[in-house]
């Protein structure tokens, strides 16, 4: 039993093909952006303001990790290095596209 | 006060619908037109030799528990050997390396290139905004800030009643402006995104050079503490080959 546990350690050898892991990196990065652009879209035809727009925001992002966690068959070691790439990555830097198209289809739909 | 303001829907489609759409297409005119206006440089020898001693260094740092400790030395005094390793550089070569860098006329010439294809189309943009948009309330932000970002957003009207959530429509250039750029990234590929990383390094790194990341290189590897996995393997093998048996 010892052994077995023993070997499992050494399954931590680092080795990862460097290209394919910045592929999915790079996918990652795009499914935020763009269910993030989604996201604030639907969060403004909703109507959404305030607090709720934000919490709607944090669903959408839950959502795309479950989804890429999905996609990668759950097994997400085998694609990333860490929990952290594709449930964090990304996660900022679709704030502002989510919020200018919020305001925009909150404008469009609802100010107006 | 706020609340009760009430926007005309000329305003939505006359000045908000229409400056988002142009920004959008100034964008992909910018890509398109800095595309056409890129060289294609033939790069040094030199420089593309280094960098290609650069990556086999890594290579051997990242594999280097997989071979033999005998091995792993020879390779890294191959490359860091302080006589005639590939990673040495001698000093005064290094120097050599930058001026050459920098009186290189092609290089700051496609970096000017580079930052007018940036600069000229949004000064454009903004001096077009201001003449046609001026000083109307273009849009509201559907959550409440703070006084504070008075000036950001309402920038070109200067009323202090307004609600702080109203913004102008000077102001909702600057938030597409920063806010397209996921989008563009989605619609024009990853190479929009890249260049201008790329570009952002250039002016960071203004007369990079090869030498120093050959120095940084040979440092990484002397500091790689070698250690040969493959005996391990052996026992993980053969608890394998155990667990099938039993």
């Amino acid at each position: 039993m010892a052994s077995t546990h023993k070997s499992n350690d050494f399954v931590d050898l680092p080795t990862v093909n460097v290209e394919n892991m910045q592929n999915n990196i790079k996918v990652v990065l795009y499914s935020r952006t763009f269910m993030s652009i989604i996201g604030g879209v639907i969060a403004g035809i909703l109507g959404f303001t305030g607090f709720m727009g934000f919490v709607f925001y944090f669903i959408v992002m839950a959502i795309t990790s479950v989804g890429l966690a999905a996609k990668a068959g759950f097994s997400v070691q085998s694609y990333f290095d860490s929990w952290n790439q594709i449930s964090i990555d990304g996660f900022l830097g679709g704030l502002l596209s989510f919020v200018l198209f919020w305001t925009f289809a909150y404008d469009i739909v609802h100010i107006f | 006060m706020g609340d009760d303001l009430v926007l005309d829907t000329a305003i939505r489609d006359w000045v908000l619908i229409p400056l988002s759409v142009v920004m959008v297409l100034i964008g992909v005119l910018r890509y398109f037109v800095s595309k056409l206006m890129r060289s294609s440089q033939t790069p040094d020898a030199k420089i593309v030799k280094e960098g290609q001693i650069v990556i086999r260094a890594k290579n051997l740092r990242a594999g280097a528990n997989l071979i033999p400790a005998k091995a792993f030395r020879a390779r890294k005094s191959y490359y860091s050997n302080e006589d005639n390793g590939l990673l040495h550089v001698p000093k005064d070569q290094a120097q050599n390396a930058q001026a050459q860098m920098f009186s290189d006329p092609n290089m700051a010439m496609d970096m000017m290139k580079k930052n007018l294809s940036m600069i000229i189309p949004q000064t454009l943009t903004f001096a077009w905004v201001n003449f046609f948009f001026s000083g109307f309330v273009a849009a509201k932000i559907p959550f409440p800030l703070t006084q504070r970002f008075r000036s950001m957003l309402q920038n070109g009207i200067d009323l202090s009643t307004v609600d702080v959530s109203y913004v102008s429509s000077r102001s909702w250039y600057f938030l597409n402006l920063f806010g397209l750029r996921g989008l563009f990234s989605l619609i024009l590929g990853e190479e929009n995104a890249t260049d201008d990383t790329q570009r952002m390094m250039q002016m960071g790194g203004f007369g990079f050079d090869a030498s120093k990341s050959l120095g940084a290189e040979k440092d990484n590897l002397d500091l790689v503490q070698h250690d040969w996995v493959m005996p391990k393997f052996e026992q993980r093998a053969e608890a394998v080959l155990r667990k099938l048996v039993s």
